[in-house]
C-alpha cells in the first residue's frame, strides 16, 4: 500500500496485525447496521448502537486505507482492537434480536426486594 | 452524547501511552484534557480533612449517566439503578436477564466491561427471594466499575454466565457451595470450598457460625470421623472496637440514591 | 381439640430445575439409584471401607428412603443434583475413607428417646 505505514506488530501478545484493517472494519460496521435495521425504530439500543457505529464508519470511510488516522481519531485502542470491539458488537446485536430487550419490564420485583437495610 | 459519556473518564489512562502500538514511525498522541478527568479537589475542606474521602461530582455524574443509559437500553430486565455513597453504580436486574445484561455490558461499544472481578452473594432470609447474586465488572477501556445484582431463592436456578465470562466458573461454584444457588448450564457445578461429604451451605444466615459437625481422627477406627458438634463453652460474642460494622440497625442509608431519570421511576 | 385449618392452595409459575413432571423426576431418581447401585461393587473393591456390598446396598436404600415423602418437584431435583455430585466425588475418589464411612455415622451416640434415658443423660 503506497503511502500507508506498515505496522510491524501490535505490541499485544497473541494479537496479529490485521491485513486490510479498514476494509474489515467497514465490513463489520455494515453488518452491524444491517442487523440493527431489523430492530424496532424506537429501540434505545438500536438508536445508540447505530449512532456509535455510523460515527466510526464515517471516520473509517474518510481515512480510506490510512489505519493510523483511524486509530488517532477514534482514540479507542489499536485498529485490531477496534475490529474486536466491532465483532463483539455484531454478535451482541444478533443476540439482541432474539432477546428483544426493548420490551417493557419482564418481572417486577417484590416490594421489599431491594430495600436496604432489610425491614424487620 | 451517550457514546462520549464513559470515554471522558478514560482519557487520563489512555494518553499515558498504555495502548502503545509498535509502529515503525514514532507516534506521539497529543495529550488531550488530562486534568479534567482527575478529581476536582477545589474545596478548602479537602485540605483540612485528608483522611475523608473526596467526592468527585463530575465522575459521579458521568457514572450515573451511564447507569441511566443502561436502564434505557435494557428496559426489559433493569429494575432499578442506584448509586452508593461511595460513587459506585449498581444495576438491579430481573433474574431472567442475567445473560443478556452481562453480554451487553461486555460487548457493547460504550460499555466494554471485559473483566468480571467477582461474583458475590447476599442472604437476606426475610425476603421472598432471599439470595442476591452480585456481579462486579470492570471496564479497562473506560476505567470504570459497575455492579449488577439479581435475586433468587433456594429452588430457583439462575443462568450461568460462563459463556460470557470464563472467570464465572469458579465464582459460581463458590456461590453454589456457600449458598445453594443452582446455576443452570454451568459446565461443572460442584463444591469448591467445603469438605467432600459436607452437608449444608455455610454462608446462609441460618447456618450457625460453629457449624453442625465436628471432625476428628479416631485412632480405633484409623480414619477421620464426623460427629455432631459439642462445644465445651457456649458461644460468646465480644463487642470489640473494630473497623467492621457492629450495629446494622443504625446504618446510614440516606446516601443511597436512585440514579434513574425523574420521569421514569423504575420499581 | 385442635381444629383443622384448610390449607389455602397457592400456585405460581416457577422456573424448573431439571424435571417438568412427577414422572420425569421419578425417572431421574431411579436412574440415580441405579447408577449408585452399579457403582457399589467398585466402591467396595477400590475403597478400603470395612463394609461389604450388602451393607452398602442397604445404606443406599436407607438414604433414598429418607426422602420418600418429598413431593415438590424442585426439591426432588435439588436432591438428585446433590446425589449426582456425591456420586461423582465417590467415583473419582476425591472422597476418602473417612468421607465414605461418614454415611454410616457409626461413632455418633444416639440420643436417648425414652424418659429415663433422657433424665439420666441430663445428669452429669
Amino acid at each position: 500500500m503506497a503511502g500507508v505505514t506498515l505496522k510491524l506488530a501490535t505490541g499485544l501478545t497473541g494479537m496479529k496485525v490485521a491485513r486490510h484493517p479498514t476494509k474489515t472494519l467497514s465490513g463489520i460496521y455494515g453488518k452491524i447496521l444491517r442487523t440493527t435495521a431489523k430492530m424496532p425504530d424506537d429501540a434505545a439500543y438500536r438508536k445508540y448502537t447505530e449512532a456509535v457505529v455510523r460515527d466510526r464508519a464515517a471516520v473509517v470511510e474518510r481515512a480510506g486505507d490510512d489505519w493510523k488516522r483511524v486509530e488517532q481519531e477514534l482514540n479507542s485502542g489499536q485498529i485490531e482492537e477496534l475490529i474486536i470491539q466491532a465483532d463483539k458488537e455484531l454478535s451482541l446485536a444478533r443476540k439482541m434480536l432474539a432477546w428483544k430487550p426493548w420490551e417493557p419490564l419482564v418481572t417486577k420485583p417484590e416490594a421489599d426486594q431491594w430495600k436496604w437495610p432489610p425491614p424487620k | 452524547m451517550a457514546s462520549n459519556i464513559l470515554r471522558k473518564l478514560s482519557c487520563s489512562l489512555k494518553n499515558v501511552g498504555l495502548s502503545g502500538s509498535r509502529v515503525y514511525q514514532g507516534l506521539s498522541v497529543a495529550p488531550s484534557v488530562l486534568s479534567r478527568c482527575l478529581s476536582s479537589e477545589a474545596s478548602a475542606g479537602a485540605e483540612s480533612r485528608p483522611t475523608v474521602r473526596q467526592h468527585d461530582a463530575v465522575a459521579r455524574e458521568q457514572i450515573s449517566d451511564f447507569g441511566r443509559y443502561v436502564a434505557e437500553c435494557l428496559p426489559k430486565y433493569v429494575q432499578k439503578v442506584q448509586m452508593t455513597g461511595t460513587d459506585e453504580l449498581e444495576v438491579l436486574i430481573a433474574p431472567e436477564g442475567v445473560v443478556p445484561v452481562l453480554t451487553f455490558l461486555k460487548d457493547h461499544h460504550n460499555a466494554q466491561f471485559a473483566s468480571l472481578a467477582d461474583i458475590g452473594g447476599v442472604d437476606v432470609p426475610t425476603r421472598m427471594y432471599r439470595f442476591e447474586v452480585v456481579y462486579n465488572l470492570l471496564s479497562l477501556r473506560y476505567n470504570t466499575r459497575i455492579r449488577v445484582k439479581t435475586y433468587t431463592d433456594e429452588l430457583t436456578p439462575i443462568d450461568s454466565v460462563n459463556e460470557v465470562y470464563k472467570a464465572a466458573n469458579w465464582y459460581e461454584r463458590e456461590i453454589w457451595d456457600m449458598f445453594g444457588v443452582f446455576f443452570a448450564d454451568h459446565p461443572d457445578l460442584r463444591r469448591i470450598l467445603t469438605d467432600y461429604g459436607f452437608e449444608g451451605h455455610p454462608f446462609r444466615k441460618d447456618f450457625p457460625l460453629s457449624g453442625y459437625v465436628e471432625v476428628r481422627y479416631d485412632d480405633a477406627k484409623k480414619r477421620v470421623v464426623v460427629e455432631p458438634l459439642e462445644l465445651a463453652q457456649e458461644f460468646r460474642r465480644f463487642e470489640l472496637n473494630s473497623p467492621w460494622e457492629q450495629f446494622p440497625n443504625f446504618r446510614d442509608t440516606s446516601v443511597i440514591e436512585d440514579a434513574t431519570t425523574p420521569a421514569a421511576e423504575k420499581k | 381439640m385442635a381444629t383443622v385449618k384448610a390449607a389455602s392452595v397457592v400456585t405460581r409459575q416457577v422456573r424448573p430445575i431439571l424435571s417438568l413432571t412427577q414422572e420425569d423426576s421419578r425417572r431421574r431418581v431411579l436412574a440415580l439409584y441405579k447408577a449408585w447401585y452399579r457403582q457399589i461393587p467398585h466402591i467396595v473393591s477400590e475403597i478400603d471401607i470395612p463394609k461389604n456390598q450388602k451393607q452398602c446396598q442397604e445404606k443406599l436404600r436407607e438414604e433414598f428412603l429418607k426422602h420418600k415423602d418429598v413431593k415438590d418437584i424442585r426439591v426432588i431435583d435439588m436432591l438428585i443434583i446433590k446425589g449426582q455430585m456425591e456420586l461423582k466425588e465417590t467415583v473419582t475418589k476425591w472422597k476418602q475413607v473417612g468421607h465414605v464411612m461418614a454415611y454410616w455415622k457409626d461413632t455418633v451416640n444416639k440420643k436417648p428417646t425414652d424418659f429415663l434415658g433422657k433424665f439420666l443423660d441430663g445428669k452429669d
